[in-house]
């Protein structure tokens, strides 16, 4: 241990002012404290300060995603060997699923490693724990027959852009793994939005539960149409279906939603609108379902939340504290906006059978808004609680 | 109101609390005016080093009103003028001579006092050294002599971790107390709060007076901060202002007015892991930590805390305990490095969140140094300000109003009903850990030089 403390020790100075490696002790200081806990003491009071900090923090939300990862992994794999009508026997489906999963995802942490540490040396600060979060969610959200160059290109899109010209993480203004994904989805339209991309295998095309409604005539029941095309509510809820590589299985999105709430990572009060929103769009809009509207009209609302990205969104983007609201009542509007947004998207425009990414986006938009209403809002009742006891 | 139930906020069970005893002390070798304890105050020095003093004796003088002085605490010479980088004044040390005397200010005997107008009561206790015993809100500085306040609070509880009660200072004081009532009731013409703990109602209340009003505050810190009962039972609106004070203030004040002298003495507790054996021991205002040195463990390096540890200031071996402060912690420094803290389950380590396994197999008391438990951050988890402070303003856009230097929206936003401390337990729980208490401080001082 000593030996160690010394190797480090040496190795530190290489970095200090005036050294061949000054420029890169952001580099440096990330690994020292990724190593030991920095060790620094408050000077100011409070003297004594809470145990967590961001590194754990953001740490918590990469184990919630692990449920999220490891199910992607086996269905990614699954969905290849069926599509190559074999059995999806669970080892071949593991490692087929790694092969595919993991080079992805190295390359999206080079990409957005990459950007983080440019910016973090060019800008003298230190490295933030969020990207190794921005990294992991990009990967999850990517279609697994995603070529690796455009992943690249995304991530370091969505981290420059939905992060880094704003001052990094906690600065942006928008979730950047989804901005990513968005990019992602409309300058690589041919092979993000077709059928081509969510099951790995060359040249195999296979639709998503969506875009199966999405090209479903009108007037036609969608949860028969689903069964017709081999998809039953428990695949959907248990996510052997495809799409994006960890977005599929809601059940282990509710894993991950547990720890969440348990470890008071994440609020609960996004998770609980964006469901409540959801829900209640879903079923007027199920009300209104006729033989001239698309199918998709008659998709019940547990559907809606099973399908898609809804449940990996709202569990793990939605919930992200810096482009969600901050402000209580502001998180509950955001939530419920974001539940309608979705299923408004699905089923007004057939051209983005998934809505979940674009609703999320177009209310980071709006969460300042928000919460800029529930500030005034706050000062009018403060002023006027004042003024009704004469006090003012 | 009777009782008022605070909710948010959380109490902190640190090991190091004191036992239930007073000691009391020899005078210390020396003691300090510090002008720090003091908010906002622009100090003169009316001393010079090798002058001698007595107790009451003015040492300093605000510029902007010279009726308010501090007075030395004690009688002897003056050691020596401390001053820091650009010959800032840091304190003025005596050191405390063989034999006491004081200077006598007017004295008034238990029936006058009724009688006193409120010009008088000024005047005495500008005279006699007490006045900067009142701070006002907004701001926590020391109240203006011209002023009438809409309401004063006596503080008579504190729920900071291992905090002082403060029924323990009341025995033997009685007439002293009910005097000092007397005398701070006659500087409103509106009320006279006292806020304890609920449970001691009783303890606190007066014999007679009709516009002193015995409040009890229950639940988690803040509950006993004065901002926290300010806010529940008279907020400070825009123009508006009311004064605190302590309760053993009162009672120093009601010592003065019948002895004709200041009062300097006063119980304060000794907390925290550091000390030997934490008990309550009666001190001299400003004594100097040097004469704890024997009680405190030696061999590790410690945090001298003159206040606690939420809201203290770090005064060191060679510093003194501060004007307003009734409590003494000291903890380790801390600061040894930890292997993968990021990722360790942490049976020791105290956290609000749920994110160690010390919340599984809850211990009832922790030992906390003073390790920053991680690197400054930008602002990532901003829903946990709303947790912890126990006042009705919006901290996170508080804290970005005043980033931004926008002073209308500061004070919309309520800037004026607080001080740092009552942001002191958010910024404990922060895990960006954000510099809370210096953003609002700098946000007061961008107010104040506005107003000048």
């Amino acid at each position: 241990m000593i030996r160690l403390t010394k190797i480090v020790e040496s190795a530190r100075r290489l970095f200090e002012k005036g050294r061949p490696l000054e420029r890169l002790y952001p580099l440096y200081e990330a690994m020292d404290t990724f190593a030991m806990t920095p060790g620094t003491t408050a000077r100011t009071a409070p003297f004594i300060r809470d145990a967590i900090d961001l590194k754990r923090s953001m740490m918590f939300v990469i184990y919630a995603l692990l449920p999220c990862l490891g199910f992607g992994i086996y269905n990614t794999g699954a969905q290849m060997l069926m599509a190559g009508g074999h059995p999806a026997a669970f080892f071949p489906a593991v490692w087929l699923g790694l092969s595919k999963v993991l080079p992805l995802m190295i390359t999206v942490y080079l990409a957005g490693g990459f950007w983080e540490v440019v910016f973090a040396v060019v800008r003298r600060h230190e490295i933030n724990e969020g990207f190794l979060v921005t990294g992991m969610l990009a990967t999850l959200i990517f279609p697994p027959g995603m070529p690796l160059w455009q992943a690249a290109v995304a991530v370091s899109f969505g981290v420059v852009i939905g992060k880094e010209i704003f001052g990094g993480v906690g600065y942006n203004i928008l979730n950047p793994a989804l901005t990513a994904r968005a990019f992602a989805f409309f300058a690589y339209p041919a092979q993000m939005s077709g059928d081509r991309v969510w099951v790995a295998v060359d040249g195999w095309t296979q639709a998503t539960p969506l875009s199966v409604l999405a090209g479903a005539p009108h007037g036609a029941g969608a949860v028969e149409t689903l069964h017709q095309a081999g998809y039953s509510f428990q695949d959907a809820f248990l996510g052997f279906i495809p799409g994006s590589i960890g977005e599929t299985s809601t059940l282990a999105c509710l894993f991950g939603l547990m720890f969440l709430l348990i470890t008071g990572i994440a609020n609960w009060r996004i998770v609980a609108g964006c469901l409540i929103g959801l829900l209640g769009a879903g079923s007027v809009l199920m009300l209104l379902q006729g033989p001239d509207l698309p199918a998709v009209f008659s998709l019940p609302p547990y559907w809606h939340a099973v399908l898609g990205g809804f449940a990996f969104g709202t569990v793990f983007m939605a919930t992200d504290p810096v482009s969600a609201s901050a402000t209580q009542t502001g998180r509950w509007i955001y939530g419920i906006l974001i539940g309608i947004l979705v299923v408004l998207i699905r089923v007004f425009n057939p051209a983005y059978p998934e809505g979940v990414m674009l609703a999320i986006l177009l209310m980071n938009i709006f969460a300042p808004l928000i919460d800029h209403g529930v500030v005034e809002y706050h000062i009018r009742c403060r002023t006027a609680a004042r003024r009704a006891v004469g006090k003012l | 109101m009777d009782v008022v139930r605070i909710k948010r906020g959380r109490d902190i069970p640190l090991e190091g609390a004191a036992r239930r005893t007073v000691e009391s002390w020899p005078l210390p070798e020396t003691v300090a005016v510090v002008p720090d304890d003091f908010y906002g105050l622009r100090a003169r020095v009316l001393v010079k080093a090798g002058d001698r003093v007595q107790c009451g004796t003015p040492i300093l003088e605000d510029k902007a009103d010279p009726r308010v002085r501090i007075v030395a605490p004690l009688g002897g010479q003056v050691q020596e003028i401390r001053r820091g980088e650009k010959r800032r004044l840091l304190a003025v040390v005596i050191q405390v001579g063989d034999k006491q005397d004081y200077v006598p200010c007017t004295k008034f005997s238990p029936v006058q006092i009724p009688e006193l107008s409120r010009r008088q009561v000024v005047d005495h206790l500008l005279q006699s050294g007490c006045w900067p015993m009142l701070r006002r809100r907004p701001f926590d500085s020391i109240a203006c002599p011209d002023e009438t306040p809409k309401s004063i609070f006596i503080k008579a509880m504190d729920t900071a971790p291992m905090a002082p009660e403060y029924d323990v200072a009341l025995a033997g004081q009685e007439e002293a107390l009910e005097t000092g009532l007397q005398v701070i009731e006659k500087l409103t013409d509106g009320t006279v709060y006292i806020c304890c703990r609920a449970k001691q109602r009783e303890v606190f209340r007066p014999k007679r007076w009709d516009r002193v009003t015995v409040v009890g505050f229950e639940g988690p810190h803040p509950a006993g901060n004065v901002g926290t009962h300010i806010h529940a039972l008279d907020p400070v609106g825009p123009g508006e202002v009311v004064w605190h004070l302590d309760f053993q203030d009162v009672m120093a004040v009601g010592r003065s007015v019948l002895d004709g002298r200041f009062w300097p003495h006063k119980v304060i507790a000794l907390t925290g892991t550091g000390f030997r054996d934490p008990c309550y021991a009666r001190v001299v205002r400003g004594m100097s930590m040097a004469s704890l040195i024997d009680r405190i463990f030696s061999g590790q390096e410690m945090r001298v805390i003159s206040g606690n540890v939420l809201s203290g200031t770090d005064a060191g071996m060679n510093g003194f305990l501060g004007f307003y402060d009734t409590q003494i912690s000291v903890i380790p420094k801390g600061g040894t490095r930890e292997l993968l803290g990021w990722t360790m389950p942490g049976r020791t380590k105290f956290s609000f969140s749920r994110t160690f396994i010390s919340k599984i197999f809850r211990a009832t008391e922790f030992h906390l140094d003073s390790d920053l438990h991680g690197s400054p951050r930008a602002i990532v988890f901003n829903d946990v300000f709303d947790r912890y402070v126990a006042l009705d303003v919006m901290t996170f856009f508080l804290i970005k109003a005043i980033l931004a230097g926008e002073i209308d929206e500061m004070e919309r936003l309520g800037l004026l009903e607080c001080v740092p401390e009552d942001f002191s337990l958010a910024q404990f729980a922060c895990p960006s850990k954000t510099d809370v208490c210096r953003i609002i401080r700098r946000g007061l001082d961008l107010i104040r030089e506005t107003q000048e």
